[in-house]
């Protein structure tokens, strides 16, 4: 008997998709770092500095705008223990770093174009010198005229942030579908406001940090705070001019990264590997709390124009959207982040006319980069308001109206795109809808709008693109080995970021296909000895990152069946391998190790990688139509508060969420990524706010003053509802859900306090002082 | 461990004296107690200092004692000990309330009163209460022990009259019947927080009649402060909604909030009156 092996791609995950029973997937296995978290012996990039390796730090400008003349160093190079102060003049290779648009410096060269932008690393023998010595570095130059508001920015041509652009918009975006003027000439109500949305700090426990050690023969191991091993190891050859294979990036545990260090991470590798690569001796390059917050990139801050029409029977008829985003001094992913924005702006209904521009302004101001989300919580803020507003209008209940314009496999999205499966959303609300009593609550708190203490129930969907962008490549890749001992070795560029990945669903995976106990498997992670799998950002971790796992380990086990089959003379049907358990026929069973020994001593080939490329179509820049994304997650929330109209403090009181994102590999896994995300979108919209002075500074960096939520605002967070609308690439059919629960909470608590005191709400943060002026205009 | 503080050499004495004796010889040196405010100030360099003498091991400097008339609290005493005292429970509910709403428990474990009244913050969470009880500060130098009403104490911005070489010893409150009492402090969050505002009351009613209030509040002003005006128009009056009203508008005219990271002027004000309000009439028992 023999049975072909199946080596291809699509029909591996095609025939685990379809799979009917389960072993460890759909299961909440306990993760792998859990116990070592607990008991503090997880190591992070600090935990690896051993003594006799050097300091550094990194100088940030003191001006938001001046053209260099020089930089004076003298009196930090008069401690001996300071070795040297480095400048872009010391860049062997590259000084440009951009990460879209080529405008971005590893350090300042000819302009600092924010308060807070990194000049010079400073690298010494101890902490205490190297902290003395940054404050002895001084920045001569010359200051020119700063922007702060985009709007501004975008009109004006006599200040220029980057002269050679000759504008200070750096990316513009469009969508057209159909005739907006026909479609709001067909609506019986239009409504039309301006959104504003603030930055967010990441503000994640671990700030910024790397370690370079030089090797022999200028190669260098960099262990870094970064998302991405492999943009890191492109970054770092680059600035120091040397081949990729010369830099080995290695991300141990991440103390939380949020996208942060996407941007971040590659960039600080590069520094440390500067200082390496001067010294030839270990550094660990650190940001204190107040570094990291001054000069990393933010949130998107941006300001939503948007108009929208509906006909009386409650159908969208049109909507018409400015965005504009404060992309700061630079791009950084700044076009990414509007294009996405862009595209995702009508929310995930049906629209069939849409005119959407997004622009991408450069300011003053500490750049703009990636955050959970990535450009969409402040588009469904505003699409979302709007869909409140025009069922206000229309006396129609904001749940019913969202589901007669949803999505449903087989519509088509602003783009033009038609999405034929895997578009959970409207089951999803309409379970929601159901299991929050959200008609009863809507009807109650609409009824008592009186006394101190108001509540209001609001309810807010979201959509968010998996993979990146258009036709912009996008792949999954993983290698794993067996060895003779019948122990499984994963290697997968995945990093550890907090969210579990590799130590959870990436072992439930490989447990599922190959059959193997699941404690035999070891992730080896975040590495640049992996496979170039991608980044973890963009909810991809699994969904993306783990298509690579499911095609190797799919394909050891199609030639373990195939051996099998041959070896014994059975059908497939006959072979079954789980739990470490093997079953041949009706006469063999062995143990999983057997199996492995026997497979070594036949020659059977117990490696295998898993390149996945994912299929895309294309976009016409020109036209504003054509494919966004391979696939969609979705959610929708349901948010109830309380108001306390003396004070304007704002308690949520519970948030209700249901996901439609694929197959669940971990339940629990999902649990926690939504109630991290709810939290953080609380804690955004209520209180998180950034305070940036006339001379561009960011006052509050550092946690006393910058406030985020603590267990004290967390609210109760109902067991979500899950609609598993299975995505034909994912594994097992999953989708993207890390960055899912925050995109909707600030229009879903927005929608809830507009509900608790009947106002309209068009600007973020809520906090206290905003929160009780809007108690002002409705009470007085 | 990277961007710790700075080196620094460190004496732990036993006794006030010794302490003291350090303080006096030593140059460039500074009291150390929890170390929840100067660590942080270290940090950013808002404090430099290459000596710190840690007084956690001077029993003279801590402890809550019932001594008849006064009540006698440590400088060193950690906050987490006066919300456990039954002391404090049973004769200084206001005290206990503000300390309840300071920090974690992590902090408060660490952290002392003398810390918390020396740092001199505006928005320092055991002034408004004392000033209320109208404390005294017994403060130890070479030469001997002063004693300063509260009232005296803050001299300025994060200023106190406490002199280079001094330590506070510890703080004396006088048992007294008051009837009522209230604290309320609003933050930028829900808890685990500094204050935006805060305000407590102590009152002595008698058949109706004002005998007493006292009013303090922080954050609204360089140092906590009493809102004496308002506490002035109160003395001797009957109580009702309207007269509580009026004293709390005069206490929203007494303070002088500014903007800042936290927060706004006119929110600080506009709430100097809400939670004047409340705990008023809380105190004062109007509806
Ligand atoms: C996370 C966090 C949360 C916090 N929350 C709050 C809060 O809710 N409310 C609030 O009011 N504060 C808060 N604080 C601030 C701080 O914890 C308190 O002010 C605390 O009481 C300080 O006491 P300490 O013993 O730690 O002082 P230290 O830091 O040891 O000392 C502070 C200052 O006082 C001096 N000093 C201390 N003891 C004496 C003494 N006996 N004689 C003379 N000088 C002395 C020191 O030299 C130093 O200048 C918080 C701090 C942190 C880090």
């Amino acid at each position: 008997m023999v049975i072909k092996v199946v080596e291809d791609p699509r029909a591996i995950i095609k025939r685990w998709l379809t799979a009917e029973s389960f072993i460890t997937v759909g299961r909440s296995l306990e993760r792998a770092d859990s116990m070592e978290k607990v008991l503090g012996r997880a190591r992070f990039v600090e935990d690896f500095f051993e003594e006799g390796f050097l300091v550094a730090r990194i100088v940030l400008a003191k001006v938001p705008h001046a053209r260099i003349r020089r930089m004076v160093y003298d009196r930090a190079l008069e401690n001996p223990r300071i070795y040297r102060v480095l400048t872009h003049r010391d860049i062997p290779g590259e000084n440009q770093v951009g990460y879209a648009i080529p405008d971005q410096p590893l350090l300042a060269e000819g302009k600092v174009r924010y308060y807070g932008e990194p000049i010079a690393v400073v690298v010494g023998e101890d902490p205490d010198s190297v902290n003395n010595a940054v404050d002895d570095v001084v920045l001569e130059a010359d200051p020119l005229p700063v922007l702060y508001d985009p709007l501004e920015a975008m009109e004006r041509r006599d200040v220029l942030v980057h002269e050679a652009l000759g504008s200070n918009i750096a990316f513009r975006t469009k969508v057209r579908k159909g005739d907006v003027e026909l479609g709001f000439s067909k609506a019986d109500v239009v409504v039309e406001n301006t959104y504003r949305t603030h930055h967010q700090e990441h503000a994640y426990l671990e700030p910024e940090a790397a370690l370079a050690v030089p090797d022999l023969e200028n190669r260098i191991t960099v262990i870094a705070t970064i998302q991405y091993p492999h943009l890191g190891q492109r970054i770092v050859a680059r600035v120091l001019g040397i081949p990729s294979s010369y830099v080995k990036i290695v991300a141990p545990y991440v103390g939380g990264g949020f996208g942060g260090k996407d941007d971040e991470g590659p960039l600080v590798a590069a520094r440390a590997a500067l200082a390496a690569y001067h010294l030839r001796r270990p550094v660990l390059l650190y940001y204190t709390r107040e570094d990291s917050i001054q000069t990393h990139p933010k949130r998107e801050a941006a300001v939503v124009k948007y108009k929208s029409g509906a006909s009386r029977d409650g159908r969208l008829t049109a909507i018409e959207v400015t965005i504009v985003h404060d992309t700061g001094a630079y791009a950084n992913r700044g076009p990414f982040i509007l294009w996405r924005a862009t595209m995702h702006s009508s929310g995930p209904y049906h629209v069939p006319n849409a005119k959407v521009d997004g622009y991408c302004v450069y300011t003053n101001k500490v750049p703009q980069g990636s955050f959970r989300g990535f450009g969409n919580p402040p588009v469904q803020f505003a699409a979302e308001a709007q869909m409140d507003r025009l069922a206000e209008k229309l006396g129609l209940d904001p749940v019913d109206f969202r589901l007669m314009n949803m999505l449903r496999p087989g519509s088509e999205t602003i783009t033009g795109q038609v999405l034929p499966s895997s578009v959970g959303i409207h089951e999803a609300l309409k379970k929601l809808a159901v299991e929050s009593d959200w008609r009863i609550k809507r009807r109650m708190y609409s009824e008592s709008r009186e006394g101190r203490f108001r509540r209001g129930i609001g309810v807010a969907v979201g959509w968010h693109g998996n993979s990146t962008s258009r036709a912009v490549p996008d792949w999954s890749n993983s290698y794993i080995h067996i060895s003779r001992d019948g122990s499984v070795s994963v290697y997968t560029g995945i990093v550890e970021v907090g969210q579990g990945s590799p130590s959870s669903s990436h072992r439930q995976l490989v447990a599922e296909i190959l059959g193997c106990p699941i404690e035999k498997i070891n992730v080896i992670f975040g590495t640049t000895d992996a496979p170039d799998t991608g980044a973890t950002h963009a909810s991809r971790g699994t969904s993306v990152g783990a298509i690579g796992i499911v095609v190797a380990a799919g394909r050891i086990r199609s030639r373990l069946e195939s051996f099998l089959a041959e070896y014994f003379n059975v059908q497939r049907e006959d072979i079954r391998i789980s739990g470490g358990d093997v079953v041949v026929g009706d006469r063999v069973r062995m143990r999983w190790e057997e199996l492995v020994a026997l497979a070594y001593s036949k020659g059977v080939d117990l490696s295998a990688t898993g390149y996945f490329f994912l299929p895309k179509g294309s976009f016409n820049d020109e036209v504003g139509q054509g494919f966004a994304y391979p696939v969609f997650s979705y959610i929708a929330v349901v948010a109830e508060v309380e108001v306390d109209t003396y004070t304007g403090r704002v308690r949520v009181l519970e948030v209700h969420p249901a996901l439609a994102v694929g197959k669940v590999i971990n339940p629990e896994a999902v649990k926690t990524q939504v109630e991290g995300a709810i939290i953080q979108g609380l804690g955004y919209v209520l209180m998180e706010k950034l305070a940036i002075s006339e001379y561009g500074r960011v006052v509050n960096d550092n946690l006393t003053d910058y406030v985020i939520p603590t267990a004290h605002e967390t609210p109760a967070i109902r067991e979500a509802v899950f609609v598993e609308d299975l995505w034909e690439y994912g594994p097992f059919g999953a989708k993207g859900v890390g960055e899912m629960a925050f995109i909707p909470m600030p229009a879903a608590i927005a929608n809830a306090i507009s509900h608790a005191l009947g106002v309209g709400i068009t600007e973020l943060p809520l906090t206290i002082e905003k929160v009780y002026s809007l108690v002002k205009q409705v009470v007085g | 461990m990277y961007y710790s503080i700075p080196k620094i050499e460190y004496y732990r004495p036993k006794t006030l004296s010794e302490a003291l004796e350090i303080l006096a010889k030593v140059e460039d040196s500074k009291v150390i107690a929890g170390g929840t405010d100067l660590l942080v100030d270290m940090k950013t360099s808002r404090v430099r200092a290459r000596v710190l003498v840690d007084i956690n091991s001077v029993a003279e400097l801590r402890g809550i004692e019932d001594g008849g008339e006064f009540i006698r609290i440590g400088a060193a005493t950690k906050l987490q000990e006066i919300l456990e005292s039954r002391i404090v429970s049973e004769h200084l509910p206001l005290l206990k309330a503000a300390v309840k709403s300071m920090g974690s428990w992590q902090i408060r474990n660490l952290a002392t009163v003398g810390g918390n009244l020396c740092t001199a913050s505006p928005a320092a969470d055991t002034a408004p209460p004392l000033l209320a009880y109208d404390a005294e500060l017994v403060i130890a130098g070479l030469s001997g022990l002063r004693v300063v009403p509260i009232s005296k104490f803050f001299t300025g911005y994060r200023k106190t009259t406490v002199n280079r070489g001094e330590i506070l010893k510890e703080v004396l409150i006088r048992k007294s019947g008051w009837t009522g009492w209230s604290y309320e402090k609003l933050g930028r969050r829900g808890g685990f927080t500094l204050s935006v505002v805060a305000a407590a009351v102590l009152a002595r009613v008698s058949s109706s009649v004002v005998e007493d209030v006292r009013i303090a509040l922080n954050s609204v002003a360089p140092t906590p402060i009493r809102a004496y005006r308002a506490e002035e128009l109160l003395r001797g009056r009957r109580i009702g909604k309207e007269l509580v009203e009026e004293a709390a508008r005069v206490v929203a005219s007494e303070v002088s909030p500014i903007d800042d990271v936290r927060s706004t002027s006119w929110y600080r004000r506009e709430m100097s009156y809400r939670l004047a309000l409340e705990t008023l009439s809380r105190a004062l028992g109007v509806e």
